[in-house]
């Protein structure tokens, strides 16, 4: 019975923030948060190995006193007990403090076989978490997978790279990063979300992991962050039949010399 | 701290970075060194600008198991940046690289400069809706999209060292069966045209709409991603987006595509943007420099005669 960690980001749902026009800041205020996308595939795909291999599966989060929201939600979809190590260190973290502290709070946990983390975040998206932390925990790493099953004490995976697809076999203990091809993330049915509370989290703070302040840190500084600005010609044709507008089209476009 | 790397395991893209590499060595005044695991594309490096290339002799095919030997390599050479191609392989390599220097990494940079002697790299956060500035501390790893920047200029017979180095592998991991993915058409993240389907689309055999349209423009179709991975009416390769290609042809045209952000992320480098939606409001207009508010069904077939008809 393999013990699986899943691990999730609490990001903000870019679908509520806004780009203040004038000085392209960000507008955060109204923005909900919610469990990354990606990641919402590696805790289904962990919860799926307990059917066909009754492998036991916690999650773990990295995140300030915001992500209290998300063990609920990560609870609800299948794992048995939910770790957040909760510190405040979370909100300016890069991939190199994340990872320092999911390795350091798996190291705590001690006893995993399999480690399942989504391929990138919905946020940052810095594809880097999952194999910075297996290179922190000197275990082998499989990233960019669409099929993966365990044999014994073996993952066997299919990543999907670019142009091809290959075969990777690991043994325990494996990261993996799945992308969301893998599976179809349930959603949680009244009675699971009643569960889940019920269920046990572990909370730590960096300090309990033994974390120094340098691996709080973050490596690069963030000089500025704002909205993306489109260039854009927006000339919309609106008024009139389809056939005059097709036509007021098919003409710029002639001109732009693009037919 | 010294010198610039370069490294990809798809050499056409280890010269793109070369082009961005060139001139940044050339402002701060540093050497420009090339790694790679293929020893016969050494000259070609040197050719396309690399002051020096490395190459890194180890007994595995597989890219990703040289990250080990990148890493000691930077370790020992202590390079100001590590530019790697970002590939899914390059990203993997990176990320690992990353961490056995404990350094930064910068995914998917799509711009690199030099600032007040530092340097400094954009990249898209919150799936396209911002833009991230980031200022490289200590020797930083970057990872930089193919394509983004063109292929130098190259002089055949440039002078450059070469030095190959034996190097050991990571061997935790057994790699088989690798399957080349048969694409269905034309790679469309490096199509000149594109018609992009989306869900604006009522049905499966309402493809025949956008296959008219594309080859009256001689144009491939791309869609977005709930079209692949929700419905499977076109193969997953062919969604554009962040997760998916990012493209830049000449003219992007879209047809029932409401534009979120992810999507628009994905068409960015695009020429020219059109769109066609019945939503007036569709953020997708924000992204256009021509569209037409109206029935696809009523729009796609007219303009497809209109172009069929130039």
């Amino acid at each position: 019975m393999p013990n699986i960690i899943a691990c999730y980001k609490w990001v903000l749902d870019e679908q509520d923030i806004k780009i203040n026009p004038g000085n392209l800041a960000l507008d955060t205020s109204r923005a909900k948060c919610k469990i990354s996308e990606y990641d919402r595939n590696a805790i289904e795909e962990a919860v799926l190995q307990v059917d066909k291999c009754g492998a036991v599966v916690a999650s773990l989060t990295f995140g300030t006193s915001v992500a209290k929201q998300s063990l609920k939600d990560a609870l609800s979809r299948g794992p048995e007990k939910a770790y957040w190590v909760n510190d405040t260190a979370a909100q300016t973290a890069d991939g190199f403090v994340t990872a320092n502290v999911l390795a350091a709070a798996l190291r705590k946990i001690g006893d995993y076989d399999l480690v399942l983390c989504g391929e990138g975040s919905a946020d940052t998206y810095g594809q880097q978490v999952g194999p910075r932390v297996a290179t922190l925990l000197g275990i082998p790493v499989i990233t960019f997978v669409t099929e993966m099953k365990i044999e014994g004490n073996k993952v066997i995976a299919t990543r999907k790279i670019g142009d091809c697809t290959e075969t990777v076999t690991a043994d325990f203990p494996v990261l993996v990063t799945v992308l969301p091809e893998i599976n179809k993330p349930r959603i949680p049915s009244l009675k699971q979300v009643l569960g889940a509370a019920k269920k046990p989290v572990t909370e730590w703070k960096a300090a309990d992991l033994g974390l120094a302040t340098d691996e709080l840190s973050p490596k690069n500084k963030v000089k500025s962050i704002k909205g993306f600005v489109m260039n854009r010609k927006n000339v919309i044709y609106k008024e009139g039949s389809p056939t005059e507008k097709v036509a007021s089209l098919a003409a710029t476009l002639a001109k732009e010399g693009v037919l | 701290m010294a010198g610039i790397f370069i490294y990809s395991e798809d050499t056409n893209v280890a010269q793109q970075m070369l082009t961005m590499g060139r001139e940044l060595a050339d402002k701060m005044q540093q050497r420009l060194c090339a790694v790679t695991i293929f020893e016969q594309d050494a000259q070609d490096l040197v050719d396309a600008g690399a002051d020096k290339v490395f190459v890194l002799k180890g007994d595995s095919a597989w890219p990703e198991s040289y990250a080990p030997a990148v890493a000691d390599l930077a370790a020992k050479e202590e390079p100001i940046a590590i530019f790697i191609g970002a590939t899914l392989r390059g990203k993997d390599l990176a990320a690992k690289v990353a961490a056995r220097l404990k350094s930064g990494l910068v995914t998917d940079a799509f711009a690199v400069r030099l600032e007040n002697g530092d340097i400094e790299t954009d990249r898209v956060m919150y799936g396209g809706l911002a833009v991230c500035t980031e200022i490289l501390q200590g020797t930083s790893v970057v990872t930089i999209p193919p394509r983004t920047f063109d292929m130098p200029a190259k002089v055949s017979g440039r002078a450059g060292e070469i030095v190959k180095l034996d190097v050991t592998v990571d061997s935790t991991m057994a790699v088989g069966n690798v399957c080349p993915i048969v694409r269905q058409g034309a790679d469309i993240a490096t199509a000149e045209k594109l018609v992009c389907v989306g869900r604006g689309l009522g049905k499966q055999e309402d493809m025949q709409l956008a296959k008219d349209l594309a080859a009256a423009l001689g144009a491939e179709i791309g869609c977005t991603r709930s079209i692949a991975e929700d419905y499977h009416w076109l193969p997953n390769e062919t969604y554009i987006g962040l997760s998916g290609q990012k493209v830049k042809p000449v003219l992007y045209l879209s047809m029932g595509v409401s534009g979120q952000v992810q999507h628009v992320a994905g068409i960015r480098d695009s020429k020219i943007i059109v769109a066609i939606d019945s939503n007036e409001n569709a953020p997708i207009f924000a992204a256009a420099d021509y569209g037409i508010v109206g029935d696809l069904y009523q729009i796609v077939p007219l303009l497809t005669e209109a172009i069929r008809n130039k």
